[in-house]
């Protein structure tokens, strides 16, 4: 299943965020959106998912979801969103629980997509007893419960550490290796993008177009962290971003 | 002095580096602002203030028809509980008191979900619980005599309606501060929207509930003494208002003081209630 934005510009009230964006995630790749901030990369992510309705234009999924996909379009994202009053067992089965499958069934997709994620002994701890990374990697076992058709990324490692961000990475590229899930990252780090994405599209600042889309060639298998092609990528992303960035600092927040 | 906010001062005559720079030990700013639980003060202070009452009243400090002694007044208590009159009041009392908590806390859930969920809801009930929250219950009461008659209902009502409108406001408020990216979360599951009120927007709400049914159990209590004052055979407020007619002031402090514990009891459950909802937030 492809996912397709079609001339979607999108408005909050007067402020335009998403101008005539025209971009179309392919099945088993991996998109990066990067900007300046508040360029809209979130909102673009919202209008993906069907979180929200784009003002202009359409969003279309092209193609069938594959079967037993039970959300087709899942989220993840930056700060979690887990319940604290929930187990992390628990906080996976809320994504299964008015799905049609039986209990047994449920508390079997839980053990598996945990067990995917290295969380299987942490089934019965609640959240404020794990740390940024362990919390999103409970977030990454829901999305993945659910059988996506494409993942919706929502800076998932920008609340962690650095430390803690480098090793989530690796989770999440060995992850794609192993189950070539479609995915769009929005990410502020240009060298999670590089590791990441096949496609980087760089969106300009406020109202956000889409400046240029850079393809990476190099399989994600073969990508380390610092290697000098993917640091000159990331140069090269910096370039374009730089000026944007720099005007989007000053621009005030609600002009 | 509170615990760890004295500023230890650095010891200023303490001794120089080896290249003669004086060496002080850097003041301690931190601290306080902190109260820890200290078990058993509470106790402790309630059972010196009675000595103290007691040793007043002994000492002829305090006048016997000013306050009775606390001997007298539970004097007064073994005679109501030999009499079998307590239980009689008390199971009045609380009859009253559990069915019109009950009932307004039920009706008081469903207003303020109704308020806190849709814009309707909120563009009606708002206004009206400001409208009618300060209206004390008790000037309504005779209005409740003729609506419902003398006996248990009027009693009932007078606590359904001033347990109703706190509980309004908290369930609101506490659905207001459901951290919307939990709700969020639950639209991009694909969660219906009963299971997203249920598993998202109550739980998240609950702390806020829970500190509005502490507010809606005293009102409760509060009630239920004026409503007993007009017109009941048995209750609490009965005893006492009979009491009060007769210059028995033993035996009305002593209802006074079963009100209290009638407090203290509803403060402990709710206590254990939050211990157990809440775990997840401690």
């Amino acid at each position: 299943m492809d996912l397709s934005l079609r001339a979607v510009t999108h408005r909050y009230g007067d402020l335009e965020v998403l101008r005539g964006i025209d971009l179309t995630i392919r099945a088993g790749e991996v998109v990066c959106v990067i900007g300046p901030s508040g360029c809209g990369k979130s909102t673009l992510l919202r209008l993906l998912g069907g979180l929200e309705r784009p003002s202009e234009g359409r969003v279309l999924q092209v193609g069938e979801p594959p079967p037993g996909s039970l959300n087709p379009l899942t989220y993840v994202f930056q700060d979690f969103a887990l319940l604290p009053w929930r187990t992390a067992a628990g906080n996976v089965a809320l994504a299964l629980e008015d799905r049609p499958c039986s209990r047994a069934e449920r508390r079997e997709i839980v053990a598996e997509v945990l067990a995917r994620t290295k969380l299987s002994e942490f089934a019965d701890v609640l959240p404020r007893q794990l740390s940024g990374g362990m919390r999103q990697r409970v977030a990454i076992a829901r999305a993945l419960a659910v059988r996506p058709a494409c993942l919706l990324l929502d800076e998932p490692l920008s609340a962690l550490d650095s430390q803690t961000r480098e090793l989530l990475l690796d989770d999440l590229l060995e992850l794609w290796l192993r189950e070539r899930f479609t995915a769009c990252y929005v990410t502020h780090n240009l060298s999670e993008a590089v590791r990441l994405g096949h496609r980087i599209v760089v969106l300009s600042r406020r109202p956000g177009r889409i400046r240029e889309i850079v393809e990476i060639d190099m399989p994600l298998e073969a990508r380390k962290d610092g290697l000098a092609e993917l640091q000159e990528q990331q140069r090269r992303l910096w370039e374009l971003l730089r000026e944007e960035a720099a005007a989007a600092d000053r621009e005030l927040a609600d002009a | 002095m509170p615990e760890g906010a004295g500023p230890e001062p650095g010891e200023p005559g303490a001794s120089a580096a080896g290249d003669g720079r004086p060496v002080a030990e850097v003041p301690f700013r931190g601290g306080g602002f902190a109260p820890a639980p200290r078990r058993g003060v509470g106790p402790l202070l309630f059972a010196g203030l009675i000595l103290l009452w007691e040793a007043g009243a002994r000492l002829g400090w305090i006048g016997p028809l000013v306050l009775p002694a606390p001997s007298e007044v539970a004097g007064a208590f073994v005679r109501l509980v030999e009499s079998g009159q307590l239980w009689l009041h008390l199971a009045a009392s609380l009859q009253r008191l559990l069915l019109g908590w009950t009932a307004g806390t039920l009706l008081g859930l469903l207003f303020g979900l109704a308020a806190g969920l849709f814009s309707l809801g909120r563009a009606g009930i708002v206004p009206l619980v400001a409208a009618i929250f300060p209206i004390p219950k008790i000037a309504l009461l005779p209005l409740f005599i003729v609506w419902f008659g003398i006996g248990e209902e009027s009693k009932v009502a007078t606590i359904l309606f001033g347990t109703f409108f706190p509980t309004v406001i908290a369930v609101y408020g506490g659905v207001d501060n459901v951290d919307r990216g939990l709700i969020r979360m639950g639209q991009s599951f694909g969660l219906p929207w009963l299971s997203i009120v249920r598993k998202i927007v109550l739980p998240g709400a609950l702390p806020a509930i829970l500190s509005g049914f502490r507010i809606s159990a005293a009102i409760a209590i509060i009630l239920l003494v004026a409503a007993e004052m007009i017109g009941a055979e048995y209750g609490v407020g009965a005893y006492i208002l009979l009491a009060g007619n007769l210059m028995a002031t033993d035996q009305l402090v002593a209802g006074v003081a079963i009100l209290s514990a009638m407090g203290l009891t509803v403060s402990w459950l709710l206590g254990r209630a939050e211990r157990h909802f809440l775990k997840w937030r401690l």
